[in-house]
């Protein structure tokens, strides 16, 4: 499946921004079912320096430094991707127990796994805690298998919380968020990465976009996709594993990866610094994800 | 009196040893006080006996000489070095809260001594050490090989809050990465050496090891010659070369020295680092990124800079990739670093070494990195991320220090020892949750050494701070440190923060130190000169606002000595020359509503008030206020004033320090007097300024300030003074009182037998281009400033604004007639009044055309708020 996806941002401020430094997170990665055939950033007003590298997790970043004095700022990236059908369903039933699991871990037999180790630690914007430990502990057991343990959480996570847009915003802390029962992608993905991770499996944060198809016989309107976070554990047999908590279901053709890392901190779509911009920036952003003949 | 475990001498009270002292005269005749040394008992270690119980015999020499000395004299030195640091502005902590221990920087007399063979072991440990450090900072942002081959757990190194992803790839020119690389040192029992921590983002210390150094050679003069102590000189000397080789620009250097600003406790060592070296002292304001470049603001515009010697830490250097609250940072700088435009040093992400979590493993690292493990051991650490150790911390909780492993979490290090049952279960709990974060350490019972305390010389523990800098392939140890002794014998925490005092280190040969032949480096870098030479805007404006400052207190102080002489002179005056005269003060000094409206009450007893013009700090205007912003800029531009200058800033700092003091007596009595530690010294400043400070732009910005100030100080006293009409017998008092205040009453007296009273006097003040106290002197002062800052460049056919603004006023001062100025109308002299208030416009728009284009003005960086981002997220 080729897709194409256009992703704007658009800032408004209240005063004039006379310099500003930012680090975009909009290119896709490659990944073992993705591939990123081409990607262009376009930014307004034009930045006067630019850097493109790939970060410690393997992110194309984007580095941009305007010195033209703007009060409104747009960066727009267009790229297109190519997705792999997803192969041979996961056997829920069968694989390697949780228990089982955790002594690989332990015993870190190969580089794969002392990488993977990484993402079990509390890391800038997740922290474990018993309140954590104790939700996901119901469908942990030593015996089960640790795929099936983990579908068993991510269904959970799905039934027990409302997706309520506006609820949260990204400075809520995870432990509003389980009290409430409410967010967003992200909060359930960072949620559901914490209980992994207090059950002693590495966990990540993977930022990208879904495929949406609008009701049967209405035509898709452009810009009203979003984009969107889910999880990756790491499986002892068969490395990492995407799990969709918003949506419980595994992420197949329909995602489309950006970024992965730690938690949000790690893959901000823009992140940076401004001079002067004033209070209260107003943000808009839209989406378009569509299917390439 | 002394409840110490141990036998001592009895202290001779100070008071006893004085008046011995003044009985026997200030002479030699000391002999018969004994200064020994008294060894500490068996349990303690001590540096100074070898195992035989002999003194050992770099001890000796010292020892004996202080002993010769005696006790008075060492006491006596003692004083003179705390002047010395003092005159020196030598300082740590400057701006802490009074309650907390002193600002001034504590030095022992009595040097730490290491002999040159025993030196020897220690320097091939430590450089043993960099080169290893060097190696593991290398694997960690790169290749990794420590984890893959399970040398350290993932979790020691994933886990640090001092391993900054960001920071991964960045690669220096020259073969290290690690720069600076320092570690605290102590002797143990068995009298071999240990490391207790290493420093390896922005090590502090080095320049109060030579500030150390510099009073011990003049404190001591001979004793320091005769022993025969390695120099210090050519380590900075390598470190300068080092630095300058860093440039990633052909040909060029331009290094600055990075300091969080004058609020930080060892602002004292960078400003004093960075004149030793030369290169100039910035703040991140005075840094830019642009265009993918570093540059330096200066009054010339952009200087583009090469390598950084920063003092602060990892986190807070770049906001846009690393701690997005620093205030402390350079926006965007981790992308010029990383592409290798700037270098900084150390490198950004150098903290993730000083996690204590790799002493445990150091020996395995050193097998694996350098094929050997280190000479140098450190002090045995457990980390509560094993299992195996948890259980050994655990049941030995009460042995054992426990730190956090990462030391940006606020948390301090615990003695296991001081902690209550409940407080041990409570501690064990909290490293149960977040086992990666903690490690304990054995104590270690650390050697004393001599240390001059009561008068006599006591046992104390001691630490020693030592530095290595990469050079060439290898890396050079300075030959010494910095050495810090406890409070107390036996006792075991010693930190600056306490007040622990600090000692030089000597390193002594057996012969006298060849000098040091580097030509071959030399040759190197000969190319490669450091070539910054222009100064950041803020210290510009710092200056500037010195200047100003300084003419304003002065200013103040005379219009209250003035008001205060007439007030309490021998001829009455009247009220409304009261009135008149209090209110001058308010004006002068700024500090309205003060006497403008004062009741009749008010101007019978003016003390109160005026008191408060004097001392409130609170209140902008006042004496102190003006003076403790001059402070202020004074220690903004610190690293450009002459030594002397230092000292006369000190002694106006101490003078305001006991102003409350000074001014207990009230005002009734001779008010001059109690003002008189304040004149002294400003006096003593501004002859400074016109006397030791090389005329470079520094120099011209701070005489605009006082040209600028003394114009608006001027206006403001001929304006209260003379602009009303008083009554006629009133006339003389005031006259006088605006010639006194501006020093030109003498002349006055020369001049006026033939000329008439008021006209003489505003031709004195106003338009005599001969009296530097005149206004027109002022403004031609400026002129000429500008004249000599575009030196070279004359060919503007244009004025430029700030010519024509004093253009315009000299003018309408040289065309006004002084027959009109005196002329009154309707009780005041309004041609005067016009006058001058056409000229103080102009004086302020010069002032606001020169910040706006020569100063810099910050825009505080703020973060692109992303908290909007949930709205449109599915």
């Amino acid at each position: 499946m080729r897709y194409k996806v256009i992703h704007t941002t658009h800032y408004k401020y209240a005063a004039r921004v006379t310099h500003c430094f930012n680090l975009a997170n909009l290119i896709p990665r490659n990944t073992n079912r993705q591939k990123c055939i081409n990607s262009k950033i376009t930014v307004s007003p034009q930045p006067i320096h630019t850097n493109k590298r790939t970060d410690y997790f393997g992110n194309q970043c984007y580095h941009f430094e305007i010195q033209t004095a703007h009060k409104e700022l747009s960066i727009s990236s267009e790229s297109q991707i190519e997705i792999q059908e997803s192969s041979a369903d996961l056997n829920l039933d069968l694989g390697m127990s949780y228990g089982d699991a955790l002594n690989f871990f332990k015993q870190a037999p190969s580089n794969e796994v002392i990488k993977a180790k990484e993402f079990i630690l509390d890391s800038p914007m997740i922290k474990t805690n018993e309140d954590i430990a104790n939700y996901a502990r119901p469908s942990f057991s030593a015996s089960r298998p640790l795929n099936s343990c983990v579908a068993e959480l991510t269904k959970r996570i799905f039934e027990d919380f409302t997706y309520t847009p506006g609820f949260t915003t990204i400075a809520t802390p995870l432990s509003e968020v389980l009290e409430h029962k409410r967010g967003v992608c992200q909060d359930f993905a960072h949620l559901e990465i914490a209980c992994l991770r207090a059950m002693g499996i590495p966990a990540k944060y993977v930022s990208g976009y879904m495929e949406t198809l609008p009701p049967p016989g209405q035509k898709k309107l452009v810009g009203a996709d979003a984009t969107h976070a889910w999880i990756a554990y790491f499986s002892p047999e068969e490395g990492w594993i995407e799990f969709d908590p918003t949506n419980d279901l595994r992420p197949g053709s329909k995602h489309i990866v950006t970024a992965e890392g730690r938690d949000y901190y790690d893959v901000t779509p823009i992140k940076g610094v401004i001079f002067g911009g004033g209070k209260g920036p107003i943000l808009e952003i839209s989406v378009d994800v569509s299917r390439m003949p | 009196m002394s409840d110490s475990p141990y036998p001592q001498n009895q202290p001779l009270p100070q008071a006893q040893l004085q008046m011995q002292a003044q009985l026997q005269g200030q002479g030699q005749s000391q002999t018969t006080q004994e200064l020994k040394y008294k060894r500490p008992p068996s349990d303690i270690p001590d540096q100074v006996y070898s195992d035989d119980g002999t003194i050992k015999a770099e001890w000796n020499y010292l020892l004996n000489s202080l002993n010769n000395l005696g006790p008075q004299a060492l006491v006596d030195r003692q004083e003179k070095a705390k002047r010395i640091l003092r005159d020196d502005g030598v300082t740590y902590n400057i701006y802490a809260d009074s309650q907390s221990s002193g600002s001034q920087w504590e030095l022992d007399l009595v040097p730490a001594i290491i002999g040159s063979e025993e030196w020897a072991k220690i320097e091939s440990g430590l450089l043993e050490r960099a080169e290893l450090f060097n190696l593991m900072l290398r694997d960690l942002y790169g290749p990794r090989h420590l984890l893959k081959n399970k040398i350290i757990p993932p979790e020691a190194l994933f886990s640090h809050g001092g391993f900054l992803r960001a920071c991964e790839g960045i690669k220096i020119p020259g073969e290290h990465e690690l720069i600076l690389h320092s570690v605290d040192l102590v002797q143990r029992k068995d009298r071999s050496m240990c490391v207790l921590s290493d420093r390896t983002q922005s090590p502090s210390g080095a320049g109060y090891v030579l500030e150390n150094r510099t009073v011990m050679s003049r404190v001591f003069p001979s004793l320091f010659r005769d022993s025969h102590v390695h120099r210090l000189a050519s380590f900075f000397q390598r470190l300068r070369q080092k630095l300058i080789s860093l440039s990633p620009s052909e040909n060029k250097a331009r290094v600055v020295v990075l300091t969080p600003g004058a609020h930080n406790e060892t602002y004292f060592e960078h400003s004093y680092l960075s004149n030793y070296l030369g290169f100039p002292l910035v703040q991140s304001g005075d840094l830019v990124v642009r265009n993918g470049f570093v540059w330096m603001k200066s009054l010339e515009g952009l200087d583009r800079v090469d390598v950084i010697l920063r003092r602060i830490d990892d986190v807070f250097c770049d906001p846009v990739e690393l701690r997005s609250d620093s205030h402390l940072g350079i926006p965007g700088i981790l992308d010029v670093i990383r592409s290798g435009r700037v270098v900084m040093a150390n490198p950004l992400g150098s903290g993730v070494l000083e996690n204590p979590i790799f002493l445990k493993y150091l020996p395995e690292i050193g097998k694996s990195l350098l094929g050997r493990e280190p000479r140098l051991d450190s002090v045995k650490t457990y980390w509560c991320g094993d299992d195996e150790d948890l259980k050994f911390i655990t049941a030995n909780i009460k042995d054992l220090i426990i730190k956090p492993s990462y030391r940006g979490t606020n948390q301090k290090s615990i003695w296991g020892g001081d902690l209550t049952d409940s407080e041990t279960v409570e501690l064990i709990t909290k490293i149960r949750s977040k086992p990666n974060q903690y490690v304990a350490q054995e104590r270690i019972d650390k050697a004393h050494i001599p240390t001059l305390a009561n008068g006599v010389l006591e046992p104390r523990p001691a630490i020693l701070r030592t530095y290595a800098i990469a050079s060439d392939s290898s890396y050079i140890v300075m030959p010494g440190g910095l050495t810090r002794v406890g409070l107390d014998v036996g006792r075991q925490s010693i930190s600056m923060q306490t007040g622990c005092p600090s000692k030089d280190t000597w390193v002594t040969a057996t012969e006298p130190e060849r000098v040091h032949e580097d030509n071959q480096s030399e040759a190197g870098h000969a190319e490669l000169e450091a070539l910054l030479v222009s100064l950041p805007s803020r210290v510009v404006e710092n200056l500037f606002w010195l200047g100003r400052y300084a003419e304003r207190a002065e200013a103040s102080l005379r219009i209250l000595r003035t008001v205060f002489m007439l007030l309490n002179g021998e001829e009455a005056i009247s009220n409304e020359s009261k009135r008149i005269l209090l209110r001058s003060i308010t004006e002068v000094t700024g500090t309205h509503p003060g006497f403008l409206n004062a009741t009749d009450e008010q101007l019978k007893n003016p003390e109160a008030e005026l008191l408060l013009i004097i001392k409130d700090g609170n209140r902008a205007g006042s004496i102190k206020s003006t003076l403790d912003s001059l402070l202020y800029c004074a220690d903004e531009s610190k690293e450009l004033l002459s030594s002397d200058t230092i000292r006369v800033i000190n002694d106006i700092r101490d003078a305001l320090d006991n102003l409350e003091t000074s001014l207990a007596g009230g005002l009734s009595s001779a008010p001059e007097e109690a003002l008189d530690p304040l004149v002294i010294p400003l006096i003593a400043l501004s002859g400074l300024m016109q006397e030791s400070m090389v005329r470079g732009v520094g120099w011209h910005f701070m005489d605009m300030g006082r040209r600028v100030e003394r114009a608006i100080q001027i206006m403001r006293t001929i304006t209260t003074l003379i602009t009303p009409m008083a009554e006629k017998s009133d006339h003389e008092t005031l006259l006088h009182a605006m010639l006194r205040s501006m020093e030109v009453l003498i002349t006055y007296r020369r001049h006026s037998r033939n000329r008439a009273g008021l006209e003489l006097g505003l031709e004195l003040v106003m338009l005599d281009s001969s009296n530097p106290r005149s206004l027109i002197f002022q403004f031609e002062q400026l002129q000429n400033h500008f004249a000599s800052l575009r030196k070279g460049n004359t060919n503007l056919r244009e004025l430029v604004e700030e010519d024509r603004v004093l253009l315009e006023a000299i003018t309408s001062l040289k065309l006004s007639r002084i027959i009109q100025l005196v002329e009154t109308k309707d009780g005041s002299r309004k041609n005067l009044s016009t006058l001058l208030m056409q000229l103080n416009k102009l004086l302020s728009d010069f002032s606001n055309i020169v910040s706006d284009k020569y100063f810099d003005h910050r825009i505080d960086p703020q973060q692109l708020v992303t908290t909007f981002w949930g709205e449109n997220e599915g």
